[in-house]
């Protein structure tokens, strides 16, 4: 019954039986995104391909037309399927509501129905135009709607190529070879029917679309096997950004190149106490309330919202959002909470002013009471009030390392620095030794180095006992960071303090002696650095501190 | 045209019969044993000689209509393996592990055996078409997840007593018959009913033979089958009631003179056999050999046939 016409009909079974193939794969990796409309793009293809099959197998001119007729519910599931698919694939699934699919849908319900009852109006028409050598039957089809429906297809093809397209620059191989295979599967149908429309396959006899379908059935089998398609789903990544904007605890708003507020999340609305709605087209600077117009220069404003005990205050950054010529296209302003933070400082700097003014003072009157009496008591007493003073400096100390260090944005001289800390330790300190073994070149480090390097030299002074008491420091620099080295000749440090150094925590029961190595740990923590304790040979401690450099403050130059 | 195979782990003590034959030789012969009966291949040897049987009855020309149905049984089968890979592990642990082994390679070409056998049967024109597209119609309504997907009101057919058989039953009966038919462009004779309504019923006792050693199987995951709701004897009783119901009608197409006196005998010796199997239901040791020999009947038939029509 059915007698080949050309090389065209083995391709038609070819793509029919790779079609089917894909679809049945593709019904199996349900409920994957994209799964369930690649199916129908895939039976629509295939059975478009089927029905001209039967076309040209067809003994009469009117089953030919049949078989033409209702191939149309095919070719018009294919560019449905194919948007729906990309929606769903990459994620953007948000759109395919029943409300859109259906509109989606008119224009290929009415393609279909004006393609069975053509014979009543023939704006899309399907009639005999001969019979081929082989006795096929050859049918034309056209109108106006047949230019209206391939219009509609492929804008339809286009709009679902752009989601896929960017995936192509994805950094994961899977899904890059996912979407150059979908994009290969659904251009060559396409550029075939184009090409065809515009009468470049004049010798065909049939509209060869669906041949190119075993080149897509192919692409479409490699996307799902080779580059496990169904596997590896870059859906979630569209909807992880969405997801983040929108739940991210610091609020975000997104202003144009023209102060209009374009994007804002929950939490930017909340914190503003604003609509949404409302806000989405206002001027940013109205919602706003910064003191300078946005400038992504790296400062931050703070911006206090409400009065009283229940305002908030919240960190304001500006990042500047450029398109690929660097042109300015708009700003991102976050929002981050630092309430909490700003009351921290507050208690801080009361406790500052207890450690820095109240103890030296009940311990300076201890201290003039002591002086008027004599003898071993008042001795005791004055080194013990002087003991709480050192103490109490140690805290203060303690507390302008990460206020001192929150502020420092210059940084200051390496070898100054350790000149300045070993100068100060030699007037403290006359019966130690100290020795400073300048680095090779001078650099730029953080202010809060001074607290660390002091106490670390307070520390070798103090708790060495012996005859030739020694401390040696020594620096070394390179391009990303210094280390400094502080030896002495002493006992070396109990190994039950640096445990609890190491610990990172005190209990009442098990705690350091003082807060001096406490200061070296935070002080090395703050400014990003670290440090290790070693043994010295033979007796004895080497500390090593190793802080970043500054690249933006000193300019190098030989010591 | 429906069975499941999966003898228990043998605890025998004596001498297997292979003990002189090299262990590699044993191997390969495992091997090719394993991938025929889990992957259902051997099916597929059964269903074309099915559908050959037809062509010898109904005396239709040779057309591609054998490997069609060939292609659509491995195709049906095995992914009906697939799917219920999991559930097979309680009744058929080995092939439940053959088939998760090799779930890929057995997924795609499932697909493309399927896709190979909807491209043949365009060449039988609209209605080969459809037939070859009902097993795998019947198979989404019948095993997939997909009817309980659109509600809680559906369930999985597979799950519903005799609506479950019936459809495998009448998937494969109108495939083995109408296939050869659709292909030669035949019209639907007297024989040929009666030959539809012999391949729906053996179909249908063939399906229900190996649900009785998956008792326990089918109970746990909620699939109704005779021996689920009848037990076993009754089940056994009911195939009998089956296969004699079969022998009358046979009598009485032959009788009428609707069937053919060689295709009489040939199918009335295969009704035999099957009552001696009944006979084995629930009494066997080895459901699994039961529920091929079962299928093997066929074999029987086609070649009671060939020797009685052609004299060879």
């Amino acid at each position: 019954m059915f007698s080949p016409t050309s090389l065209a009909v083995p391709v038609l079974f070819g793509s029919v039986a790779i079609g089917a193939s894909a679809a049945i794969l593709a019904w199996r990796a349900r409920p994957n995104p994209g799964a369930k409309p690649l199916v129908w793009l895939l039976v629509g293809q295939s059975w478009w391909s089927t029905c001209i099959v039967f076309s040209l197998s067809a003994g009469t001119a009117a089953e030919a037309t049949f078989w033409t007729k209702v191939g149309w519910v095919g070719v018009m599931t294919v560019p449905v399927a194919w948007i729906l698919f990309s929606l769903e694939y990459t994620g953007r699934d948000e759109y395919l509501t029943r409300r859109n699919v259906a509109l989606l849908a008119v224009v290929p319900a009415l393609t279909v129905l004006l393609a069975l009852t053509e014979s009543y109006h023939g704006l899309l028409y399907v009639r005999e135009v001969g019979v081929t050598a082989q006795g096929s039957v050859l049918v034309e089809q056209g109108g106006i709607w047949y230019v209206v429906t391939a219009g509609y297809t492929y804008l339809l093809a286009v709009l679902g190529i752009v989601p896929i397209l960017g995936l192509l620059s994805s950094g994961a191989t899977a899904f890059r070879g996912q979407s150059a295979a979908l994009i290969v599967g659904v251009a060559t149908p396409w550029a075939t029917n184009v090409l065809y429309n515009l009468g470049a396959f004049p010798n065909v006899g049939i509209d060869p679309t669906p041949i190119a379908f075993a080149i897509s059935g192919v692409a479409y089998l490699g996307a799902i096997d080779r580059f496990r398609m169904f596997g590896a789903n870059p859906a979630p990544a569209w909807r992880a950004k969405q997801f983040l904007f929108d739940h991210i605890h610091e609020g975000v708003v997104v202003v144009d190149g023209h102060d209009t507020i374009v994007e804002m999340n929950r939490a930017a609305a909340e914190t503003l106490d604003i609509d949404m709605s409302r806000a989405l087209g206002a001027q940013g600077t109205d919602v706003l309330p910064l003191n300078e117009p946005f400038r992504a220069d790296g400062g931050r404003e703070l911006l206090t919202v409400g009065t009283g005990s229940t305002s908030r205050s919240y960190d304001v950054a500006v990042s500047e959002l450029t398109d690929r010529h660097d042109e300015t296209l708009g700003y991102v302003v976050t929002l981050h909470d630092v309430t909490r933070y700003l009351q921290q400082q507050q208690r801080l700097k009361v406790l500052n002013r207890v450690l820095r003014h109240n103890i030296r003072t009940e311990t300076n009157i201890i201290q003039g009471y002591a002086e008027r009496t004599s003898g071993e008591t008042a001795e005791t007493i004055t080194n013990r009030t002087a003991r709480i003073v050192e103490i109490s400096e140690k805290g203060r100390d303690a507390i302008d390392l990460f206020e001192d260090t929150v502020n420092d944005r210059e940084g200051t001289s390496l070898v100054g620095l350790l000149e300045r800390s070993l100068d100060a330790a030699r007037d403290a300190y006359p019966e130690v030794e100290f020795v400073l073994e300048r680095p090779a070149a001078d650099a730029a480090v953080s202010e809060g180095l001074s607290v660390v390097v002091n106490n670390l030299i307070e520390n070798a002074a103090i708790h060495n006992d012996g005859e030739e008491r020694r401390v040696t420091v020594t620096a070394a620099v390179d391009d990303e960071q210094a280390r400094i080295r502080v030896i002495d000749n002493g006992p070396g440090i109990d190994d039950y303090e640096l445990d609890v150094l190491n610990s990172g925590t005190e209990t009442p029961l098990r705690h350091a002696s003082g807060l001096g190595l406490w200061l070296v740990k935070w002080g090395t923590e703050v400014i990003d650095g670290s440090v290790t304790f070693e043994s010295n040979d033979p007796t004895g401690t080497v500390v090593t501190t190793t802080v970043p450099v500054r690249r933006s403050g000193l300019s190098h130059h030989n010591t | 045209m429906a069975s499941k195979t999966n003898e228990p782990v043998s605890t025998d003590t004596t001498v297997p019969w292979h003990v002189d034959v090299p262990e590699s030789v044993v191997d390969v012969g495992c091997r090719i044993r394993d991938v025929l009966t889990y992957s259902s291949t051997y099916l597929v040897f059964i269903a074309m000689i099915e559908v050959l049987t037809v062509h010898l009855v109904l005396s239709i020309p040779p057309n591609p209509a054998p490997i069609v149905v060939g292609l659509v049984t491995f195709a049906v089968y095995a992914g009906d393996r697939i799917a219920d890979a999991a559930d097979d592990e309680v009744s058929s642990p080995e092939r439940s592990a053959f088939v998760t082994r090799h779930r890929t390679l057995l997924s795609v070409l499932t697909a493309v055996t399927y896709g190979l056998a909807i491209a043949l049967a365009l060449t039988g024109g609209p209605i080969a078409l459809a037939i070859t597209l009902l097993p795998g119609g019947f198979w989404i309504l019948y095993a997939s997840d997909w009817l309980p997907s659109l509600g809680s009101y559906f369930k999985r057919l597979k799950r519903i007593l005799i609506v479950n058989s019936t459809i495998v039953a009448s998937a494969w009966a109108i495939a083995v018959v109408g296939l050869p038919l659709a292909f030669a462009e035949a019209s639907v004779t007297p024989l040929a009913a009666v030959v539809f309504v012999y391949f729906l019923v053996d179909t249908f006792v063939n399906t229900e033979i190996p649900n009785v050693r998956d008792v326990e199987a089918d109970e746990a995951v909620g699939v109704s089958t005779l021996p689920v709701v009848f037990g076993v004897r009754r089940t056994r009783h009911i195939l009998y009631g089956l296969d004699l119901a079969l022998v009358a009608f046979v009598a009485v197409a032959l009788s009428l003179g609707i069937l053919p006196t060689a295709a009489a005998a040939a199918i009335l010796v295969g009704l035999g056999y099957a009552l001696v199997l009944a006979w084995f239901v629930g009494r066997s040791a080895a459901p699994g050999r039961l529920a091929i020999a079962g299928e093997a009947k066929h074999l029987v038939v086609f070649a009671l046939l060939l020797v009685f029509t052609t004299g060879l």
